[in-house]
């Protein structure tokens, strides 16, 4: 008897596996997070081809029908272990579904469709009584396919049920109650295990598929990364170990070095260096700089296998970490020889060019200041009246020839400067300088001319300005500049306001400004008059007198000592000059040297030459020569000389802070007399020190007794000095 | 005190002229050459008080002038003073070094340039001018 609820599973359910065994497959198709998969990489992963020894070793001992379906459940490559019955049955069937296993069509069978979207195996049974389990095949979030086993039914059919079916399908009843007896039935729970362990092989072999794919990828990438490598001959590209021994070499390297690959693997990199790189470990260092900073680069000479050299771009780059080994380095070599020619011809073309035009400058210059000079001395003899009385019709026009020649002067003096911000050779010298002092000096210089159109020349400076470190000379340079520019743009009876400010915006500089009540410029012209031979077209005839170079200099100088320059104007309302200038800091020139190890070792000593008391043969009382001097005495990076500490050159005293005991500075002292003995000056000494040491006090207490110390002997000095004048 | 004798050595004729009439009415004797071979003799017949030296000469440059100055011992003492059209970046020190006391360049200031003259023939009145200036 054919039970009546066999019949009534023509509508297929999926049976969920228990929910321990689900997980535990969950976790196999979830292993692989996020892959992504081309066309060709589907079609691989699924090849019957590879599948199919593993379905029929399963099939066999499983004693079940199996095959491999795609996505849409459709049968590839063929059923391996086909059962009797559903082979018999199978025969007979025109219109088959989609299925490959299901004998009962036309109803879809969607057991390949739900174990996919659920993920787990799912068992169905067909009208002819037979069951099968579809296992997902899910890589990532990749639904591949599945694999189908069964065509077996749970328990031995009844006769009757036999009789239906064999009717139902056309076959011989006999022949299908002789296929049924021989084939054992095979329990749901049983099917379910199979469903189970299909599950964990296919994906098992599903993964181990998706590596084989990838490591043949990374094969395939190798290959013609090496192709690339071993293509390219116009750079050696090489790789070494953590001792710089090589460890690859392409065809470029062997062009460009002449080593062949089996002769210099294994050998250290270094063998392609010159000897004095070698000698001075040119090479260790690169790779150290490599590993340290990720990369190193260098140029320099390389030799050959046959000792010729070639000079060589190499870049080196440390690679990627691998577990159990050192760091290796990936090295990148370029001969450019050829470029460096054209660069050591260009930069020769340059500079002789240079070389031509200061030349050219210079000569221009030294030409126009010796008749300069015959002028002045005339015009000056005649004034003083060394060659007779003048009336004053006379002696007004001598005073415009006269300022005429000053102006040429400085024009000459222009063209010098601008010669030499071309050529790199503008230097400015900063030492400690009193801006209060140094613009009243310009103020009085400026004063004639702005008197001649009754200008008023103010100063507006703060109270206890600090000094600026600034090149004294310069700065006069600049804020004469600047004056005077405002003297020739501001109508009569104008005003000149020069003032000295800690800058607001950042306390660490001074800045100082000229404003004027001239005629002003626009925004425009703002911008251009920093320019080189910047004409500003707006102004009067007056702007065409000069060479325009003025503002040029100015902005070079002021750049140069490390401040800036703009100007500030509108058109009516007169214009403001701006430019800034580093405050002084002791603290921050003797930070290299006061640092707390040194004064904790008792090292450091204050040492104070006095020049009014160097006595003995005096050839040179300039303090440039003497600076120079002392420079030649102190150890640099150790010693430090202190720049200009009073207000004007011809006191000065000079410090230098030691970094050493007591004996150092007498090992200072016996260097300075040496030095002196064997110069043309003959020159004696005199020196005081001022031990520094820690002591538990702050550093900034050091710099304080240093700035005092100083302080008191630069007076004392002062005062001497004006004593011996005086009387 | 007697007139002290200052040699220039320059081969502008309108600055010797210009220039000694300037030193005459400053109260100094002034003898002068145009090159290197006069500057010699002139200096060994005269044995000026000071110097005052141009290095751009014909005949001998000026370092060249000054280098045989300070090796003969009657000249070795005698101050020296440049007075070039030469950048004093390249030149000053070298002077300097080769034994000139001051180096001015092409125009002076008067009142400086006088005062150094008058510093270095060691009228020590002058020297608090020279210093204020």
């Amino acid at each position: 008897m054919i039970p009546q609820e066999l019949e009534q599973i023509d509508v297929m359910e999926p049976v969920p596996l228990e929910e321990e065994a689900s997980s535990v497959i969950g976790r196999v198709a979830n292993g692989i997070a996020k892959v992504d998969l081309s066309r060709r990489e589907r079609a691989e992963l699924l090849d019957v081809k590879a599948w199919g020894p593993m379905l029929e070793t399963y099939g066999r001992t499983m004693k079940v029908a199996v095959a491999l379906t795609g996505a849409e459940g459709n049968l590839l490559g063929r059923c391996h272990n086909a059962q009797p019955v559903w082979t018999l049955i199978h025969s007979t069937i025109v219109d088959r579904g989609t299925c490959p296993f299901c004998l009962s069509p036309p109803s879809p069978c969607t057991a390949v469709a739900d174990a996919l979207r659920t993920g787990i195996p799912t068992i169905v049974r067909d009208s002819a009584g037979l069951t099968h389990v579809a296992v997902p095949l899910s890589l990532g979030n990749h639904r591949l396919g599945a694999i189908i086993a069964g065509q077996v039914s749970n328990q031995y059919p009844e006769s009757l049920f036999l009789q239906r079916a064999a009717k139902k399908f056309g076959v011989s009843a006999q022949l299908l109650w002789n296929l049924s007896n021989k084939q054992r039935p095979v329990s749901c729970a049983a099917l379910q295990l199979a469903g189970d362990l299909l599950c964990t092989l296919g994906q098992a072999f599903l993964r181990q598929r998706y590596s084989a794919i990838l490591e043949a990828h990374v094969a395939e990438t190798n290959l013609r990364f090496r192709m690339l490598v071993e293509g390219v001959t116009d750079y050696a590209l090489f790789t070494a170990d953590h001792l710089g021994r090589v460890t690859s070499w392409n065809s470029g390297a062997e062009r460009m070095l002449g080593y062949p690959e089996a002769q210099i693997v294994g050998q250290e990199f270094s063998r392609m260096f010159t000897v004095e790189d070698v000698h001075n470990d040119a090479p260790g260092r690169q790779l150290r700089k490599a590993s340290q900073e990720g990369r190193s680069e260098d140029e320099g000479w390389r030799v050959r296998e046959d000792r010729t050299q070639f000079w060589a771009n190499v870049i080196i780059t440390p690679l990627p970490e691998e577990a159990d080994s050192h760091r290796g380095f990936a090295l990148v070599m370029q001969n450019v020889t050829d470029r460096r020619k054209t660069a050591i011809e260009l930069e020769a073309v340059r500079q002789e060019r240079t070389s031509l035009q200061e030349q050219f400058l210079s000569h221009v210059s030294h030409e126009l200041r010796t008749p300069l000079t015959a002028l002045y001395f005339f015009i000056t003899n005649l004034l003083e009246g060394v060659v007779g009385d003048l009336t004053s019709k006379q002696r007004e026009h001598l005073e415009f020839s006269l300022e005429n020649v000053k102006q040429l002067k400085d024009m000459v003096g222009d063209l010098l400067d601008v010669s030499r911000i071309e050529t790199l050779k503008l230097t400015v010298d900063p030492r400690r300088t009193s801006v209060p002092s140094l613009i009243a000096e310009v103020l009085r210089t400026c004063r004639a001319n702005a008197e001649l159109k009754n200008i008023s020349l103010l100063s507006d400076i703060a109270e206890c300005l600090p000094a600026a470190w600034a090149d004294r000379a310069r700065v006069r340079q600049v804020l004469i500049n600047l004056i005077e520019n405002g003297i020739r743009f501001t109508p009569t009876n104008g005003a000149i306001t020069v003032q000295g400010r800690i800058f607001a915006e950042d306390s660490g500089f001074l800045c100082l400004s000229v404003t004027d009540t001239g005629c002003g410029m626009s925004q425009e012209s703002c911008l251009m008059v920093f320019d080189r031979l910047a004409q500003v077209k707006v102004l009067t005839e007056a702007s065409r007198k000069g060479l325009g170079l003025g503002l040029f200099i100015s902005k070079e100088l002021v750049s140069q000592q490390g401040g800036r320059i703009w100007v500030e104007s509108q058109v009516g309302s007169g214009s403001s000059f701006y430019f800034t200038l580093p405050v002084f800091s002791l603290a921050k020139l003797c930070a290299p040297i006061l640092t707390q190890a040194n004064l904790a070792a008792g090292c450091v000593t204050l040492l104070s030459i006095d020049v009014p008391a160097i006595d003995g043969a005096i050839q040179t009382q300039d303090p440039t020569m003497i600076r120079k001097v002392l420079e030649r005495c102190i150890l640099a990076g150790q010693d430090l000389l202190l720049p200009s500490m009073s207000d004007t050159e011809t006191t000065e005293a000079f410090f230098i802070v030691a970094c050493t005991g007591a004996s150092g500075a007498e090992a200072i002292a016996r260097r300075l007399r040496g030095e002196l003995n064997n110069s043309t000056h003959k020159l004696a000494i005199s020196a005081t020190t001022l031990q520094l040491s820690a002591n538990g006090q702050r550093w900034e207490e050091r710099i304080t007794e240093i700035a005092t110390h100083i302080d008191k002997l630069i007076q004392t000095h002062l005062l001497e000095r004006s004593i011996s004048l005086e009387y | 005190m007697s007139t002290k004798k200052i040699l220039i050595i320059d081969d502008d004729e309108h600055l010797l002229l210009g220039l000694a009439a300037k030193l005459k009415a400053n109260g100094y004797a002034v003898v002068s050459a145009m090159d290197g071979v006069a500057a010699m003799a002139v200096a060994r017949q005269e044995l000026p008080d000071l110097i005052l030296l141009d290095l751009g000469l014909p005949a001998g440059d000026g370092f060249l002038i000054l280098e045989r100055l300070k090796a003969m011992t009657d000249l070795m003492s005698t101050p020296v003073i440049v007075l070039s059209a030469r950048d004093p970046v390249n030149n000053k020190e070298r002077a300097l070094r080769a034994g000139a006391i001051a180096y001015f360049q092409k125009p002076p200031d008067n009142r400086e340039f006088l005062a150094a003259i008058r510093h270095a023939l060691g009228e020590e009145v002058a020297m608090s001018q020279f210093l204020k200036t």
